[in-house]
């Protein structure tokens, strides 16, 4: 029995080993080619052990050669803007589903679920043309607006099975000695559910950081284009040395991983109990 | 006021009066979601009835279901839903099976599973502009290093990107890759919430692993995976970008779903009604989905509703 056990724990971990190694290869890879000489890359002399001492090279050239940094600085203006703009709708809108019954609640809560199927890629002809009529092509703001139109039923759905779960005794005592509904989810509430609130926070913040489709179609200006666009603005490209483009990639992805890694219980739990309970 | 709350809330819990609140609460988001959602797609259904240009989007006249019959009446669409169909069969399947064996491997114990785990989950944090970058390179056709792979293996070198036999692939592979860790965490959540008393009462029982499986994981873990499902074939209708700037819908169209059509009719060959049409068609295909993923899903709880 003891025996089995221990086969099974090996085969589990040699089943993992092998996932690890898919799932991490193409970020490995990432690193490895920001690493790599461009006259290495393009001559197939790619090793399989990065030069970490190129670090600070690479992101010395990658800060005074190409506009990178700045066109992140735009993506962190969009995806702050999307992340505050979808929270506070998303919370209010979170808190009358999960706490009161009215007419209309249900064609409300599948318009918020609808939106999930709709394609960018079809509302993107009409909303190029109600954004140029507004004058918000080349404009950050726009980006904003579009992104949150996106983001916020996600948020929702975090934030309302997060509501769910919260005692309803609370907020009725609350009440009873006069809060006004605002100040009850303001004051009890949203502490409560902070934690949910931050990982909402994290996938509204980083729908707007990785957005391309509307990025590419609206922004014509170089110099506002955001993080997104200027890394794909690099693909099929050659003047820009391809280490560097890599090390655009590398800054691009870390702040992601780092915030997904420490939020993704509550993402998850929140987007299938969303999901499920629609 | 205070005096008459209590017995207000008495009543309110037999009969509900009208208020105002929830509306106030989630009329912001709707009223969003109608400007920026729904008014778009209703102005996209009513392009979708006129030959509008882009390059002079004033001039559209209405020429009735001219554009559906045209669509309906042309292989070119058939055949870009068909390729949909394919990249979401295979991103779906992929996905699921990946994602539900790497919950499995992760839900017990063994030396690393931390590291593991993280590791695991990364792709899903990469952003998608990101992801295209580097499978680009790897599929690179002269320094790529999966060429260098099947070569160093014997196989021969691959066009991953340039031979219309591998481009679907590459693209499958590629989108497997950065989705299969929600499906894992998914399915990881529901692995976790099965009562460990329900594993200890079958284990008594003298039930062995298969049947345990059986018995206890599998109908805790079907809702689960229908939703799963459902969430990645809706994804997969709509997703664009990792397909756009991989191959641009190519190489020879053989990527081309329903919306990579939509960009290309609207953005390169500057005809937003027809553009509008096919989005129109593709959302129409997601509904069906989603209404059939509805059918099963009552009847697999009147099922169990019978059971129980």
């Amino acid at each position: 029995m003891i025996a089995r056990r221990r086969l099974s724990t090996g085969v589990r971990a040699l089943l993992a080993l092998l996932l690890t190694c898919l799932a991490g290869f193409p970020l490995f890879w990432i690193i490895n080619t920001a690493m790599t000489p461009t006259t290495d890359l393009f001559q197939g002399q790619q090793r399989l052990v990065p030069d970490i001492s190129r670090t600070l090279d690479v992101f010395s050239v990658l800060t005074t050669d190409t506009p990178f940094l700045g066109w992140m600085a735009n993506s962190a203006v969009v995806a702050f803007g999307t992340t505050l703009l979808s929270l506070v709708m998303a919370t209010m809108a979170a808190y009358a589903l999960s706490r009161y019954k009215f007419v209309g609640k249900g064609p409300m809560g599948f318009l918020f679920f609808a939106t999930q199927m709709l394609p960018e890629a079809l509302l993107v002809v009409p909303l190029y043309s109600l954004f140029a009529a507004l004058g918000l092509l080349n404009q950050l703001s726009g980006l904003v607006l579009v992104n949150t139109a996106f983001a916020m039923p996600v948020a929702l759905f975090i934030l309302k099975s997060a509501i769910d779960n919260v005692p309803y005794e609370l907020e009725e005592s609350a009440r009873v000695d006069g809060c006004s509904p605002l100040s009850i989810l303001q004051v009890m509430v949203v502490p409560l559910v902070a934690p949910s609130m931050a990982a909402a926070a994290v996938i509204t913040f980083f729908d707007g950081w990785n957005e391309y489709l509307f990025a590419t179609t609206f922004i014509r200006d170089r110099s506002s284009w955001v993080g997104s666009t200027g890394l794909a603005s690099f693909i099929g490209e050659f003047s820009t040395p391809l280490d560097t483009v890599f090390s655009a990639a590398l800054v691009f992805t870390i702040p992601a991983i780092i915030f997904f890694l420490l939020m993704q219980r509550k993402i998850v739990s929140g987007l299938t109990a969303g999901s499920v309970k629609g | 006021m205070t005096v008459t709350t209590s017995a207000r809330t008495q009543r309110a819990t037999r009969r509900r009066r009208f208020s105002w609140t929830p509306y106030l609460f989630i009329g912001l988001a709707v009223l969003y979601l109608l400007l920026f959602a729904v008014v778009p797609l209703l102005k996209g259904l009513d392009l979708s009835f006129t030959n509008t240009r882009l390059l002079n989007p004033t001039a559209g006249k209405y020429i009735g279901f001219d554009n559906y019959d045209h669509l309906l009446g042309s292989g070119a669409f058939f055949k870009s839903v068909v390729t949909t169909l394919v990249y979401t069969a295979f991103t779906v399947v992929g996905s699921l099976a990946l994602g539900t064996v790497s919950a499995f491997v992760i839900n017990r114990f063994f030396p690393g599973r931390i590291l593991a785990r993280a590791v695991m989950v990364m792709p899903w944090a990469v952003p998608t502009v990101a992801v295209v970058l580097v499978f680009r390179w790897i599929y690179n056709d002269s320094t790529g290093v999966a060429n260098a792979a099947t070569a160093a293996l014997g196989l021969g070198e691959r066009g991953w990107l340039t031979d219309p036999s591998y481009g679907m692939l590459s693209v499958v592979l590629a989108t497997v890759w950065k989705v299969t860790p929600f499906v894992m965490l998914v399915v990881l959540a529901a692995l976790q919430s099965v009562p460990e008393d329900l594993y200890e009462a079958t284990k008594i029982d003298g039930a062995d692993s298969y049947s345990t499986f059986k018995l206890v994981v599998l109908p805790f873990l079907l809702p689960t995976l229908r939703v799963v499902a459902l969430l990645m074939t809706i994804w997969s209708f709509r997703r664009f970008e990792i397909i756009w700037l991989l191959t641009g819908g190519g190489p020879v169209d053989v990527t081309t779903t329903i919306v990579i059509d939509v960009y290309r009719q609207a953005f390169n060959n500057s005809q937003l009604g027809l553009a509008a049409a096919t989005g129109m068609l593709g959302l129409l295909l997601s509904l069906i989905v989603t209404a059939v993923y509805f059918v099963v899903e009552q009847r697999a709880n009147k099922q169990n509703g019978v059971n129980a």
